[in-house]
């Protein structure tokens, strides 16, 4: 009797837990069902991302979609909005903060410094300090006279900066004056310059704001807003090259928000900037050191190894070889090397016309100030660089047409310059 | 008699032979090694973002040092089984609270309430969003050690004996109720999976197997933990799920493996942090190994 009692008690109690448990799986069948036809439909609704900021009553959003309304719809489609990182996350610092301006009864960076990046993205942003774009891109314009002993000494650890560890301000950077560098020189180099609170670097010349996105961050046009042009054509080289045109003529197919770390050939089957020189693809794991895959100084007027190329090697031609076989990276390899040699020769040659008119001294003390400057500068810093780029790039017209056919044209000229000053000097004798 | 003997008496002989646990020792050392496994698994996902915060610590700490707390007590228990399951107790309480925080925090981060309401949740947040049942793993184990530690007295009364002369009374019996866990683990299991296979599209046909063996596995353990009176065919069908839940958990581990090996072969540990999770196949597995165990009972005493 007593258990039967104790049956009929609990009765109800073992529907409700039986109700719960159907309920509870009919629910997550209705999930999974749902889960499946989103996912298999999701392609074809791709951009139309849910703005995390539309209802924000907070007050910094609720001011700035006033007063900058633009920056505010592209921070609520971000997926750093989405993530809850709040305005304040990024430009709120404490009252004495370095740089720190006072804004509606707190203190904030107007941009923030890569100090507040490094606080979620710490590994990245250490990356980025032992690359090329960090305190060297600053320091190829202004030299290292602005360095605290602290950056001179993170810049000297940089392969770059121990290639040129007392590197001066550029002689063009003085002579064009901050009037037109702060829209020339600066725009790019600044990708390396310290902030006020000491970090170094502006994470958002490649990581455009508001909106933060991968896709954005990988696409060759946002290198493309530096690398471009004479003295070192990347971009231009790019779109000549196989990798750039398999990017032009089928890049919208490619997987651009593809989960960092996870990039394979179904994601990106032809390289672009990123997966040759950042991206975790193949065997080359991801970083934010645009050098760490390099062989050689290809900026420098007669290049030369890189420290630790051999390892740099290794991690290149393991992205190469997700689509390159071991013949064909030994074969372009060995050639490349030779041609970067070749082009090492003839820059040299320009050193030796110009060596007479130093020893004589009959070039002025001023850089840049008369016509044969002009052309040894342009030899290797437009023509040089660009033929050895068009070389590792697979560009052929800027190795050919764009780059030694220059250089040697101006190699002739600079030839008939010295020639003509040493003549004059010998004829005033 | 155990319901593994009900489905073969031969398997049963086997089992006495080779296996000296009882069913509530096996739930309570799989608790053990479902909590080690959920701190290692729980790192890999929180190493994911480069950065894992103060509060993410919690789990990753939690598991490790829970499991092996589990295991003294389990040492405990051949002297001071009161004590031990005092001890054990308060572990698995703290996993289930661990586990319920997770949740709220893996919610709250797939939420937008500042969005329109039409946008605050859905689906594709839901799949892009920190996985919102994995953290509900550290409440499942909880709540099956927990139903491990006490024993029930008389074997499948429903009646747990709390101390000397406390007990209570539950709706449905241990092994229904580990049933009904089984099916709840198993649902979470499918649905982390087709969750976090979403974000591939269903491109891969693989992936459906998953998908299907999950949903088998959780309406068959649901019905028979449901029912009260369990034909030796019910048996055999719910085993053989169990049976593929694991099979499925393998060939998914290796699939995952291989899926984060470069195309060359070659070991990334990048790969393996950002890749395909190798671990998370192993819950299927995990969860047919769980399975499999509540046949060993209802019987408390070992052979």
């Amino acid at each position: 009797m007593g258990e039967m009692d104790a049956g009929s008690r609990l009765r109800p109690a073992r529907l409700l837990i039986a109700g719960l448990v159907a309920v509870i799986i009919v629910l997550g069948l209705i999930l999974i069902a749902q889960a499946v036809a989103r996912s298999t439909t999701m392609a074809a609704e791709e951009g139309a991302r849910p703005n995390a900021l539309a209802g924000s009553s907070d007050e910094c959003v609720a001011c700035h979609r006033q007063a900058t309304p633009g920056i505010v719809e592209q921070y609520g489609v971000s997926t750093m909005a989405a993530a809850k990182v709040v305005c304040r996350d990024c430009h709120e610092v404490s009252r004495g903060y370095p740089g720190a301006v006072e804004h509606e009864g707190s203190y904030v960076l107007g941009s923030p410094s890569a100090a507040m990046c490094q606080r979620c993205h710490g590994l990245e942003v250490a990356q980025y300090n032992a690359s090329r774009h960090s305190l060297p891109a600053y320091v190829a314009v202004v030299g290292i006279e602005p360095l605290s002993d602290a950056q001179r000494a993170l810049y000297q650890a940089v392969p770059e900066g121990s290639f040129a560890p007392d590197k001066m301000r550029h002689a063009l950077y003085g002579i064009e004056g901050p009037a037109i560098t702060r829209f020339a020189c600066e725009d790019c180099h600044n990708i390396g310059k310290p902030a006020a609170d000491g970090s170094v670097g502006q994470c958002q010349k490649c990581h455009l704001r508001h909106e933060f996105s991968l896709e954005q961050a990988r696409k060759p046009e946002t290198c493309n807003a530096c690398h471009i042009g004479p003295d070192h054509p990347q971009w231009e080289i790019y779109q000549e090259s196989p990798h750039g045109i398999a990017y032009a003529t089928g890049g919208y197919r490619w997987n651009w928000e593809a989960e960092a770390g996870t990039l394979t050939v179904k994601d990106f089957p032809a390289a672009t900037c990123a997966i040759c020189h950042m991206s975790g693809f193949g065997t080359a794991g991801t970083t934010h050191d645009v050098g760490d895959r390099l062989t050689w100084y290809l900026f420098a007027p007669i290049s030369q190894r890189r420290p630790s190329w051999q390892d740099n090697l290794i991690r290149m031609q393991g992205a190469c070889r997700e689509c390159h076989n071991e013949a064909f990276l030994e074969e372009f390899y060995t050639a490349a090397d030779a041609a970067v040699e070749a082009v090492n020769e003839r820059v040299r040659e320009s050193d030796a016309v110009m060596e007479p008119l130093k020893q004589q001294g009959l070039l002025t003390a001023e850089p840049f100030d008369e016509p044969i400057d002009f052309k040894y500068f342009d030899l290797w810093h437009y023509w040089g660089r660009t033929a050895k780029f068009g070389v590792w790039m697979q560009g052929p017209d800027y190795t050919q047409w764009h780059g030694i056919y220059e250089l040697l044209k101006d190699l002739s000229e600079l030839k008939v310059m010295a020639a003509e000053k040493l003549e004059a000097a010998a004829a005033g004798n | 008699m155990t319901l593994l003997a009900e489905l073969s008496p031969a398997l049963e002989r086997v089992r006495r032979r080779l296996l000296p646990l009882r069913r509530d020792q096996m739930m309570l050392l799989m608790a053990a090694v479902n909590l080690l496994f959920l701190g290692i698994d729980t790192y890999l996902a929180h190493s994911i973002s480069g950065t894992i915060r103060p509060y993410e610590w919690i789990p990753i700490i939690f598991g490790p040092v829970a499991a092996v707390l589990l295991l003294a007590a389990g040492l405990i228990a051949l002297r001071r089984r009161p004590l031990a399951s005092a001890t054990a107790s308060i572990i698995l309480l703290a996993s289930i609270v661990v586990g319920l925080l997770g949740a709220y925090f893996h919610l709250r981060r797939a939420l937008l309430p500042n969005a329109v309401p039409s946008e605050q949740i859905s689906v594709d947040l839901l799949v892009w969003a920190p996985p919102i049942l994995g953290p509900l793993t550290f409440s499942l184990t909880g709540l099956l050690g927990l139903s491990a530690a006490w024993v029930e007295e008389p074997p499948d009364s429903g009646i747990l004996r709390l101390g000397r002369r406390r007990t209570l009374a539950l709706p449905y019996s241990k092994t229904q109720a580990y049933f009904f866990m089984v099916s709840m683990g198993s649902l979470a299991t499918v649905i982390s999976s087709v969750l976090d296979h979403a974000r591939t599209g269903f491109v891969n046909p693989w992936l459906w197997l998953p998908t299907g063996v999950g949903v088998f596995a959780t309406v068959i353990a649901a019905y028979i933990g449901a029912i009260e009176n369990r034909r030796r065919v019910d048996l055999i069908v719910y085993a053989g799920a169990m049976l593929l839940m694991i099979a499925v958990g393998v060939i998914g581990g290796v699939l995952h493996v291989l899926d984060d090996l470069t195309a060359s072969g070659a070991f990334l540990l990048e790969r393996f942090i950002r890749g395909a999770p190798f671990l998370a196949p192993l819950l299927f597995a995990n969860m047919g190994s769980l399975g499999l165990f509540v046949l060993l009972g209802p019987e408390e005493a070992a052979a």
